[in-house]
């Protein structure tokens, strides 16, 4: 992927072409990357040295904004007017394929020992306060458009990322793959979104004004998400 | 290519009802103090080795406790021991001989007076062996990640009907008086997870291994059968219980000339461990073998000597001398006393050995000791 510039991709510029657009979100992309290197829970992982606690932890947060996903996406099909119709289409089927997953995570933290009562009656960490309401608010404008940036770090995450940290959970934990359903399940189900969504960008409905919101909802959400793995607990 | 998780033991517990019973407080409490019955028990306590026990018997030989009693104190030592309780337990395995009812699971019985949340729940039947069968089962889940968290206890309450009452008026043949002197009652368990304890040593599971051999032996512990052959008609659901009763068939009884080819068949399956890779005799620092009775442990020691030179017997552990032989609780037993003596150290290995006479099946567990992981390497 061509990185010409990480920190200057901006919602002002003009560029023209769903290439230009893929330039664009690629930089973003690196520039959350860069940013989950620094990120304490993620550096542990990388390092060896997480425990079992911090793989609760993590879940525990993550479920408090998974639950939200597939509301935030059905609030986005609902503000499609008809002629984003295919927008409006492919929100739906997203929105019917995600709902149940957060269940997938709920098995997961049951299977390592947690508590299913003490996981339900959590609360949103800061990061994913930001987050959770950063999508409603923009799932609620006219033809939001912008959501398909959301998707693309969202979606780029499980598909790229997560099954990356599962293997490294259960290498360092001796963690069974039944303990690491949700990550593990990701990497399939959002390769095939991230296609879909590869397939949306490039069908010509993408004008100049659309590609500079994805872009920019691209990064107020990559910096949230890193967030929301940053303020664990909080 | 599926992973899956380790299993550790991480808390362990026993329960022995009573005070300890010596050898001459055994008639108390079951009776049959006359001249003959005395002149057997004597000649069977001098063979079997076994010094002091525990009934869960008053003096006058009434019952103080249930079975299920005994297999809920020795779990609750095991949660003590680890920093749980019953609620943080989503799977309990029992082995028995038999239990207090006939029906419901004896499981069921133990789950019922534990407490706790709700589990899976495993009766493993048989004898002494079944007591690795449940650790087995509870091991697999584990590993599978299905549960982060078991208990597996095995228990027996043998001494009920080890009293004279049951003897009364039945022929009893050396082959009920061997067992009646040596079993006794007890319970040890076993916390079982997915991780190690947090900050003392465990032992991970590396692997469990049941074999029966009964295709090729006949019956050789029974009881609720006339004979050694199991027939239609021949059993105590077939006849009346005053005429099952009558037949002695609620005694039970051993076949000891059988025990010679148990004690060949058991050493075979260890040298087939060794022979096929499970064991490493260079990596082999202990053993807790259940035995019967003394007159096995030469047998079994010596064997295993011969592949293992350096046995020698500070490495061999077994309490059968002072807990008795408690069926399937006495390897826990055996198990729990070792560790909290602190004959273990980390990275050392250790076999259990459950030899089963019942009809010929022996298993085996091998463990490693793992130090808290705070204590190892980072990606260990």
């Amino acid at each position: 992927m061509s990185t010409t510039s990480t920190s200057t991709a901006s919602a002002d510029a003009t560029p023209t072409g769903a290439e230009t657009l893929f330039e664009r979100l690629a930089d973003v992309w690196v520039e959350l990357e860069e940013r989950l290197d620094e990120v304490p829970i993620l550096r542990r992982l990388a390092d060896g040295t997480v425990t079992i606690d911090d793989y609760r932890r993590l879940l525990f947060n993550l479920r408090q904004q998974v639950v939200d996903g597939s509301p935030w996406i059905s609030r986005a099909a609902s503000s499609f007017d008809i002629d984003h119709f295919e927008l409006r289409a492919a929100a739906i089927r997203h929105a019917e394929e995600e709902h149940r997953d957060y269940l997938m995570l709920e098995r997961d933290y049951v299977a390592i020992g947690g508590s299913l009562d003490e996981l339900r009656s959590g609360r949103k960490n800061i990061g994913s306060e930001a987050l959770s309401g950063y999508m409603f608010h923009y799932a609620d404008q006219a033809n939001p458009v912008g959501l398909l940036g959301a998707m693309f770090i969202i979606e780029g995450l499980g598909a790229k990322r997560a099954a990356g940290w599962a293997a490294r959970f259960q290498e360092v934990l001796g963690l069974a793959d039944s303990q690491v359903h949700f990550m593990r399940y990701h990497q399939d189900a959002d390769a095939q979104h991230t296609g879909n969504l590869e397939a949306i960008l490039t069908s010509g409905m993408i004008d100049d004004a659309a590609a500079g919101e994805i872009v920019r909802c691209a990064q107020v959400v990559a910096r949230l998400y890193a967030l929301q793995l940053e303020e664990l607990d909080r | 290519m599926v992973a899956t998780a380790n299993a550790y033991l991480t808390g362990f517990g026993r329960y022995l009802p009573g005070a300890p019973v010596d050898n001459d407080g055994i008639a108390a409490r079951l009776g049959g103090d006359d001249a003959v019955t005395e002149r057997i028990r004597r000649r069977i306590l001098d063979a079997n080795g076994i010094r002091q026990r525990h009934y869960a018997l008053d003096e006058h030989g009434e019952a103080t406790e249930l079975n299920e009693e005994l297999a809920v104190k020795a779990l609750r030592a095991a949660f003590a021991d680890r920093g749980i309780d019953a609620s943080d337990i989503r799977m309990l395995a029992c082995a028995t001989t038999m239990g207090d009812v006939l029906v419901p699971g004896f499981a069921s019985m133990v789950h019922g007076r534990l407490g706790g949340g709700p589990m899976q729940l495993l009766s493993a039947a048989g004898v002494c062996a079944s007591s690795l069968a449940a650790l087995d089962a509870a091991v697999s889940k584990i590993r599978l990640g299905d549960h982060p968290r078991a208990a597996v206890v095995g228990s027996e309450l043998a001494s009920r009907s080890l009293r004279q009452r049951r003897y009364d008026g039945i022929r009893a043949g050396m082959d009920s008086h061997f067992l009646r002197w040596m079993l006794s009652d007890g319970a040890g368990a076993v916390v079982v997870e997915f991780q190690p304890h947090p900050a003392k040593p465990s032992l991970r599971v590396d692997w469990v291994r049941h074999v029966s051999l009964a295709h090729e032996h006949d019956v050789c512990m029974r009881a609720g059968m006339t004979g050694a052959e199991p027939a239609v008609g021949g059993t105590w659901q077939d006849v009346g219980i005053a005429e099952a009763d009558a037949a002695g068939m609620f005694l039970l009884r051993q076949d000891v000339s059988m025990l010679d080819d148990l004690a060949d068949a058991g050493i075979e399956q260890f040298e087939e461990l060794v022979d096929i890779g499970l064991v490493d005799v260079r990596h082999l620092d202990h053993v807790v073998c259940h035995y019967s009775t003394n007159m096995f442990r030469d047998v079994a020691f010596e064997a295993l000597r011969r592949r293992i030179p350096t046995l020698d017997t500070d490495r061999w552990f077994s309490n059968l001398e002072t807990r008795g032989n408690t069926g399937a609780a006495s390897i826990f037993i055996a198990l729990e006393e070792a560790w909290h003596a602190g004959r273990f150290a980390p990275g050392e290995t250790v076999l259990l050995a459950v030899p089963e006479s019942g009809r010929f099946s022996f298993a085996f567990a091998h463990l490693t000791v793992v130090a808290p992981p705070d204590q190892q390497g980072a990606t260990t």
